[in-house]
């Protein structure tokens, strides 16, 4: 009897544990959908620079010299905290953060701008596109 | 909108498993006289179940786990709570429960869009001061609850869902910076510092030394996202500092204290198994009676001390249901809380509620345990979903609305703005 | 994205210390759970054997046993009713409780117990030698440190209860071998170390005084000898063996003894000095007293006294017989004696098996050799027809107590023999109430301890 007892409480944690384990799976599956959801709400835009792509994957995104910036350009033209990308109803917009050198889009300086597919942006002397990603099977 | 739907299929499935496993194993090894008991009990776990899982098809959500960890934990609560001592039906506790789903579904609804929320900063900190001044007046160091009618809430419980919001910021708010001689500061993160040192004194006047660690916690986690913009750098090295200095101040502290607060800190529990160390040397006790397996949903003898469906819950299902499964429990709420690991959220003020949240629950899942099992000084704090209490209960149901607005957000701008045009046109000028 | 994972980190850092706590936390429950059964009320007692698994304590209490079947054993094997604190049961509850956190209490057939290593047979014996008297005796293996013996009278069989407690004689309740007490002449071992370790052992040999039956002191008191007529110029050894007190006086005041150095000696012996804090040797949880006498000035009777083993000198019977140990090994490291073998748990897994362990080093091993071959001349030279048929090194001691009202008696010895490394102390409370000696219950224990050996 007494081993009936033991039995029932390691099955009922032994559910318990199966039913955190696929919920985690569920989780997992979540990512990738919510992922896709993601590049739905952002229209699935990159900003390229020559062979580097950097993914826009939140709604606020900062450009800089910065370590904490989330797209990081090394270069001294570049001010510490430059641009900052945002997204609302799937525009993004391109804001100044009060750069030293200013913030171009397409050759004119401004700061603030909504962008459009294949825009070129300049911060000092790095040059960024922004357009649609290129799907894998494309190249 | 329901992108995984063999996936939600199997985790409905899986969640009435594991309750329909805990309810065999109170058929089975439970304390009850009439099987209609545990027959009831069981229906309605069930219909808790299913009914919450269609109501939840209501609201379009990306993601739906937190919905399934949620029910979850909320009904494993209800069968620990009614069967504590006896088996039985825990009305009290099953209304609570209800109320925490639907205050999650508020939460959710609340939090979604963050660029509502951001454009109400002032109501929020307004909101905190009103809840602050309602516990600073209508409560006393003996009494921290409101008592209308026979309903008894506890003020302070609901300051801390209003000070995450206030916690929670935006990459952009951290941007607006302004000069003070040579310091750029935030004005936000002053008022922030400000409204935290409101509440701590508040917390310390009314003796209420359970929820300043989970205000605290929060501030430090809502805190330590904020600085990490600053213009100067701010190096590992003068974090490193200012901890040393916090905790220098938390042990003049902890030196200086009243009377009281020392005889807590000091009090040997083995010593004095009949005052004050009566509930932790009961606990631990029970927990040792109850050895990895338990003794049986209702077999216990701890439902007979105070506070046992609070305070000491742990302990409590410990004992009748094993170390195993209330590790477990526990187990399933940091799942809860890990969900943002697992699928990041997609703006920084939802990753600030994310984290924000995460202390608050933690902290407060480990002062229970922690303290109950006098590893630190015992305080009266609540293990959320798992312990009774409605206040605390809705409270904590709110706060995961709140994590689940960060995994399904909805970044649109407020109606009164003007829409642009959404014409990509094609440019190339160099 | 940087600044979303910098949220992550934060919430994983939290969680992993959460995660930390709760690791150390179950490790402490499991760790300390008997602990915490202890402090419940129900509780599911073992057996305590001996090393031939006879029973000392029944804690299920079902069984029956003959007549005062524990009486020897009484106060130091104790039992859980609380009576008795300072025994092998109730120090140890918790290794004798058929509890562990993964099989929880086990209400029948648990196979939790303490098998100590203390000989049952022998230990009636010996306390059954002494009749009407009173005293106590311990004796254990100095090679490896187990307890052989270790009697206390007046005992008591503890499943009779504590009815009339108040009728109890005094020192019933407590195990006089646990306890100080005035060593008399066994004192002047400690002496006879601390002078060869500051002196040598050529120096000390060299020394020899006079003694006239009574010696005036430099400070005017007198120091008196047992025999009046003296005991005339005696060297070391023969001093020894008279056990004379003005030669042991003036060898204090000799200037080769400077104080400072005795009193470090002693303390290195584990004297406490001059009112210190008392210390304690810990035999499975056991507390033992040490040793404390006073030192304050070399020229003073009462220095003089305590070195001659009365006065403030206090030393509990299981350190004089440790001290022995630190003699016959010839290491100058005490043996650590212990009571429990080995614990077995509720589901009969041995566990906690015991190990030997030697204190500090003492003094040093050529003391230690001379020191023993002092005690050996003593012993072949006075005792060997006293106790016959072993090779003994001894010393005898007659303690005044109640202000010289009684008298004790004393003996404290080793036998030199590889394959049987007794070392003991006899203590035979007023001895002029009886005729028996402490020679007598010496012979009782060595030939009881050798055939069962």
């Amino acid at each position: 009897m007494e081993s009936l007892d033991t039995i029932l409480c390691i099955a009922a944690a032994a559910a318990l544990d199966v039913c955190i384990f696929v919920l985690l799976l569920t989780a997992y599956r979540e990512r990738r959908s919510s992922k896709k959801t993601w590049h739905e709400l952002s229209h699935d835009m990159v900003l390229t620079e020559q062979n580097v792509t950097y993914e826009l994957g939140c709604d606020e995104v900062l450009i800089g010299r910065h370590a904490s910036a989330d797209i990081r350009l090394p270069d001294l033209s570049v001010s510490r905290y430059h641009a900052m990308l945002t997204v609302s109803n799937g525009i993004w917009t391109i804001h100044d953060m009060g750069s030293k050198s200013g913030l171009f889009v397409n050759g004119s300086m401004v700061r603030e701008a909504v962008l459009h597919e294949n825009d070129l942006i300049t911060l000092g002397n790095r040059r960024l596109i922004f357009r649609k990603r290129r799907s894998e099977r494309v190249r | 909108m329901y992108a995984n739907p063999v996936a939600y299929v199997f985790s409905c499935i899986f969640v009435l498993i594991a309750h329909i496993a805990m309810l065999l194993n109170v058929y089975f090894n439970g304390n009850y006289t009439e099987v209609r008991d545990v027959a009831v009990l069981g229906a309605a776990v069930l219909i808790l179940d299913i009914s919450y899982f269609i109501v939840i098809l209501l609201f379009k959500q990306t993601s739906y786990v937190l919905d399934f960890l949620l029910i979850l934990v909320l009904n494993m609560s209800f069968i620990f709570q009614s069967c504590f001592g006896k088996v039985g039906f825990d009305v009290k506790h099953l209304i609570t429960c209800i109320v925490c789903l639907a205050s999650c579904k508020a939460g959710y609804i609340l939090c979604r869009n963050h660029k509502l929320l951001q454009d109400k900063k002032p109501y929020i900190y307004g909101g905190v001061i009103f809840v602050m001044l309602i516990v600073f007046v209508f409560t006393s160091p003996e009494d921290m609850w409101i008592r209308i009618g026979s309903f008894a809430i506890q003020p302070s419980e609901f300051a801390k869902p209003l000070f995450i919001l206030a916690c929670a910021t935006s990459i952009a708010d951290q941007q607006k910076k302004h000069k003070i001689l040579t310091f750029s500061v935030v004005y936000e993160n002053l008022a922030l510092l400000a409204l935290t040192a409101i509440v701590c004194l508040i917390q310390v006047k009314s003796h209420d030394y359970g929820s300043l660690p989970t205000f605290l916690s929060i501030f430090a986690a809502g805190f330590l996202l904020r600085i990490c913009y600053p213009k100067a750098k701010f190096s590992k090295k003068k974090l490193i500092g200012v901890i040393a200095l916090v905790i220098v101040f938390v042990l003049i502290g902890l030196k200086y204290a009243p009377e009281y607060v020392q005889h807590r800190l000091h009090v040997d529990i083995w010593s004095d198994k009949t005052g004050d160390g009566y509930q932790q040397s009961q606990a631990l006790i029970a927990i040792a009676k109850g050895g990895w397996f338990g003794v049986g949903p209702g077999k216990g003898f701890l439902s007979n001390v105070f506070a046992f469906e609070n305070d000491i819950v742990f302990a409590t299902i410990s004992e009748e249901w094993g170390l195993i499964y209330a590790l477990m429990a526990i187990f399933a709420i940091l799942v809860m809380t890990s969900v943002p690991l697992v699928n990041p959220a997609r703006s920084y003020y939802h990753g600030t509620i994310s984290a924000c949240v995460c202390a608050a629950l933690i902290v407060q899942m480990a002062l229970n345990i922690f303290g109950s099992c006098n590893l630190i000084p015992f305080t009266g704090v609540t293990i959320p979903f798992i312990s009774a209490g409605g206040s605390s209960l809705m409270v904590s149901g709110f706060m995961v609305g709140m994590l689940m607005a960060a995994q399904s957000p909805s970044f649109k701008e407020p109606k009164h703005k003007k829409k642009e045009a959404d014409v990509p046109t094609w440019r190339w000028q160099e | 994205m940087k600044s979303i994972r910098r949220t992550q980190r934060i919430i994983s850092l939290i969680i992993i210390l959460f995660i930390a706590g709760m690791a150390f936390l179950v490790l402490k429950i499991n760790h300390e759970a008997d602990f915490y059964m202890m402090n419940s009320d129900t509780h599911q007692l073992g057996f305590v054997y001996d090393r031939k698994g006879d029973v000392l304590f029944d804690g299920t209490g079902q069984g029956s046993y003959p007549d005062n079947y524990f009486l020897d054993i009484g106060n130091l094997i104790g039992d859980d009713k609380g009576q008795m604190e300072n025994t092998l049961v109730a120090r140890n509850l918790q290794k004798l409780n058929n509890y562990s956190f993964s099989d929880g209490l086990k209400k029948q057939g648990g196979k939790a117990a303490i098998y100590t290593t203390l000989n049952h047979e022998a230990n009636r014996a010996v306390f059954n030698s002494f009749g009407y008297m009173e005293g106590c005796v311990s004796a254990y293996n100095y090679k490896t440190g187990e307890i052989l013996v270790c009697t206390s009278l007046p005992s008591l069989d503890v499943t009779k209860g504590y009815e009339g407690l108040e009728n109890f004689k005094s020192g019933t309740l407590l195990s006089k071998n646990m306890y100080g007490t005035v060593p008399g002449s066994t004192q002047k071992v400690s002496t006879v170390i601390s002078a060869v370790e500051i002196m040598g052992s050529a120096q000390l040999f060299s020394k020899s005084y006079t003694c006239n039956g009574k010696y005036t002191n430099r400070t005017g008191n007198d120091i008196d000898c047992h025999n009046i007529y003296g005991h005339g110029t005696q060297n070391i050894q023969e001093a020894f063996e008279n056990s004379c007190n003005p030669f042991f006086a003036q060898l204090i005041e000799d200037d080769d003894m400077p104080l400072e150095k005795v009193k470090k000696q002693y303390e290195k012996m584990g004297y406490v000095l001059n009112g210190g804090k008392p210390t304690y040797i810990d035999i499975n949880g056991i507390q033992c007293e040490t040793a404390s006498t006073t030192l304050e000035n070399s020229y003073e009777f009462r220095t003089q006294w305590g070195c001659i083993g009365q006065g403030d000198t206090l030393v509990s019977p299981i350190q004089l017989m440790m001290w022995q140990s630190a003699i016959a090994n010839g290491t100058g490291k005490m043996t650590m004696p212990y009571l429990i073998d080995h614990v077995t748990d509720l589901n009969g897994h041995e566990k906690e098996k015991a190990k030997t362990h030697y204190s500090e080093k003492l003094f040093s091993e050529s003391t230690a050799s001379t020191v023993k071959q002092i005690m050996l001349t003593n012993g072949s030279d006075r005792y060997s027809y006293l106790i016959s048929g072993y090779k003994v090194g001894v010393k005898s001691g007659t303690a005044q107590v109640d202000e010289g009202a009684k008298e004790n008696s004393l003996l404290v010895g080793f036998v030199d023999d590889p394959s049987f490394p007794i070392a003991f102390c006899i203590l035979i409370e007023d001895k002029d109430s009886g005729y028996l000696t402490t020679e007598q219950v010496a012979q009782v224990l060595l030939d009881n301890l050798k055939n069962n050996y």
